[in-house]
């Protein structure tokens, strides 16, 4: 079998699209969740890792940080936070859920929370637009040295957008490393980095440091037994 | 050195790249922009740069203007200030106007295109009146807050608005629902313009003399009309509150003339009665063109205010940042997406909560520093010019190749 092509780095930015619907209270959002286009669910659920420059946010999420900080809602914005999109099979899935996790709150609270104006949420759709770097790496060793220097958008790319792409399976780091025939703990401990419970920046010190002491140890790559 | 070779060197190479790439994508498509006005504005100032770098992508790019009486103007200032929600009475005839200069001009102007971008609302009718083969796609570049218009100004605009194939707005919440798709595209600055480009040490000196700043001590600095909007009295409370431990402090208000602004004369006169006889506050009155002025100023203070109460994007915050200073501004608008608490600057509520912000930053010279080069690097990721172009063009990919699969360059 040939050897597997050098990983090619890719870079990526999106084309967002407001919708003009905004959301005042938890009753405004829950209307939307359940009537939005799929494509608004998956940027405030996904895509908005994007918009977290300064690795700022605690949530994963734009709904979970509205109800936190705008709405004030600490309890559905914690269960919002632990809903991860990349765990559901489709955005409808993911839309039931969210919807439930809302209506069970309203059902529970005597008034709808207001968020003051100016902290409405606007919501958005984005469409993904990627461009080859032309960086390319042969070896894992490379590998290594270009996620260090690689833009945070390029590690979204290959990693929650690579989930996305493979159904949730791998990301694009592990699957190469697999083609390369590294060895398959390696390539099982990349996989089961938290990613969307960290922000980009966290998401690369774990990547760099899963690799660095699965390729320079080899023995603790083999990791605990299970 | 071509434009684009010139950026580079500001911007990276990686930057140029996906340009020059989405220009291959484009190539040859004829594109047209229309405003009302060649000179003066921040549309006039975007399609200055715009339209030579478009044609240098390959790009055959051109920019027509509208023209009509004085009384068309008059209308369309109020069109404009009625989008924004402001109270503004129009008569039919001043709406009759709005078409038939619209009418005329589309006679007029040359817009054989694949794509017209008609910049705000005094040119927004031309769709309506030019023959369907001469344009391929009309996008609307809506520059202001259009999501709580009067609504007798929304219902005469709504009626061209659905000649267009698609509306660009700067922030999510300048939006309203569209029958068309919808883009975000922020604004930017150039960062090789007079007011943003390095200058040298001397003229920066020279500036400061010019206008009686001690170059020694620390400036405080809010760049702004004199408008109620921008709170220039809160910016006087803060110093106020700061002067008693800093008494070093300067403070200066740079903004324009007020002659043509009733308001504007009597916030500038509100201001010059607070700051009495204050030696260390400065207000300063400064023509249209004093941009290298300006920039001297920003590149001078220690931090920089933008203290507003309402506000548009707040281009002159994104100006400071990329000077490298921390920036205390008002939690609204565009500003919100700029200043960042404890990375770019602070947001702040109240004339009390930018003293207490700004005597932090004051005592802490090595936090200033760094959040001034973050605040550097953030503005060159987001809002300078080729990102700002690149947006543009990457719409016009996204209109020829509609869907939401991905876009692959």
């Amino acid at each position: 079998m040939d050897p597997p092509e050098p990983f090619a780095i890719l870079d990526c930015g999106l084309v967002r699209c407001p919708t003009g619907r905004s959301c005042a209270n938890l009753r405004e959002l829950r209307d939307a969740v359940q009537t939005v286009p799929e494509a608004v669910l998956e940027h405030h659920m996904m895509r908005c890792a994007l918009d977290d420059y300064f690795s700022l946010y605690e949530f994963p999420n734009d709904l979970a940080r509205w109800c936190w900080s705008a709405l004030g809602d600490q309890i559905l914005a914690e269960h919002l936070g632990v809903v991860d999109p990349y765990q559901h099979p489709s955005i409808g899935a993911l839309r039931e859920k969210l919807v439930d996790f809302i209506e069970d709150r309203l059902w529970g609270l005597d008034r709808v929370p207001w968020c003051r104006p100016g902290l409405e949420l606007h919501l958005i759709q984005s469409r993904l637009v990627t461009y080859d770097t032309g960086e390319r790496a042969s070896t894992p060793a490379a590998l290594v040295e270009s996620i260090e220097r690689m833009s945070i958008r390029s590690l979204f790319y290959h990693v929650h957008e690579a989930r996305r792409r493979s159904g949730g399976k791998t990301d694009d780091f592990s699957q190469w490393l697999e083609d390369l025939g590294v060895e398959g703990r390696v390539v099982r401990r990349l996989r089961e980095i938290d990613f969307y419970f960290l922000n980009l920046s966290q998401l690369r010190d774990e990547i760099l440091a899963t690799l660095r002491q699965c390729l320079m140890d080899p023995m603790a790559a083999k990791g605990p037994d299970r | 050195m071509n434009l684009l070779d010139q950026y580079e060197q500001v911007v990276g190479h990686q930057e140029v790249q996906r340009l020059r790439r989405l220009g291959e994508r484009l190539g040859g498509k004829r594109v047209v922009h229309v405003n009302s006005t060649k000179s003066g504005g921040g549309v006039a100032e975007i399609l200055g740069w715009m339209i030579p770098l478009m044609r240098e992508l390959g790009i055959d790019a051109s920019w027509e203007v509208i023209a009509g009486p004085p009384e068309f103007y008059q209308v369309t200032k109020a069109l404009h200030n009625g989008l924004q929600g402001l109270p503004v009475a129009l008569r039919a005839r001043d709406f009759a106007l709005h078409y038939e200069v619209n009418r005329a001009n589309a006679e007029r102007l040359n817009l054989q295109a694949d794509v017209v971008f008609v910049h705000d609302p005094q040119p927004v009718f031309l769709p309506a009146f030019t023959p369907e083969q001469q344009v391929g796609r009309w996008v609307w570049r809506c520059h202001i807050d259009a999501s709580k218009p009067n609504r007798a100004i929304w219902k005469h605009l709504e009626k061209a608005i659905s000649h267009y194939q698609a509306a660009v707005f700067s922030m999510a919440a300048f939006t309203r629902p569209l029958t068309s798709p919808m883009f975000l595209i922020p604004p930017s600055i150039d960062p090789l313009s007079d007011k943003n480009c390095p200058i040298p040490e001397p003229e920066r000196l020279s500036a400061l003399s010019q206008h009686g700043i001690d170059a020694d001590r620390p400036l405080l600095l809010q760049v702004s009309r004199f408008d109620r909007f921008k709170d220039p009295l809160g910016v006087i409370e803060a110093y106020r509150l700061l002067k008693p431990y800093y008494p070093e402090l300067q403070l200066v208000l740079a903004g324009g003339p007020a002659d043509d602004d009733p308001e504007g004369a009597e916030v500038l006169r509100e201001v010059m009665s607070r700051a009495a006889d204050d030696k260390d506050i400065k207000v300063l009155m400064l023509p249209p063109d004093a941009h290298r002025t300006i920039n001297a100023l920003q590149r001078s203070a220690i931090i920089v205010l933008q203290k507003s109460l309402k506000e548009g994007f707040g281009l002159t915050v994104t100006e400071a940042l990329w000077k490298g200073k921390p920036v205390v501004g008002g939690a609204c608008g565009g500003i919100t997406l700029q200043v960042h608490d404890y990375h770019t600057g602070f947001l702040v509520h109240s004339a009390p909560g930018a003293a207490y912000r700004i005597r932090y930053l004051l005592r802490y010279a090595e936090k200033r520093l760094r959040m001034g080069n973050t605040g550097h690097e953030f503005v060159r990721e987001h809002f300078l010019v080729l990102r700002h172009l690149r947006d543009y063009l990457t719409m016009l990919l996204c209109l020829q190749q509609p869907g939401s699969e991905i876009l692959a360059l």
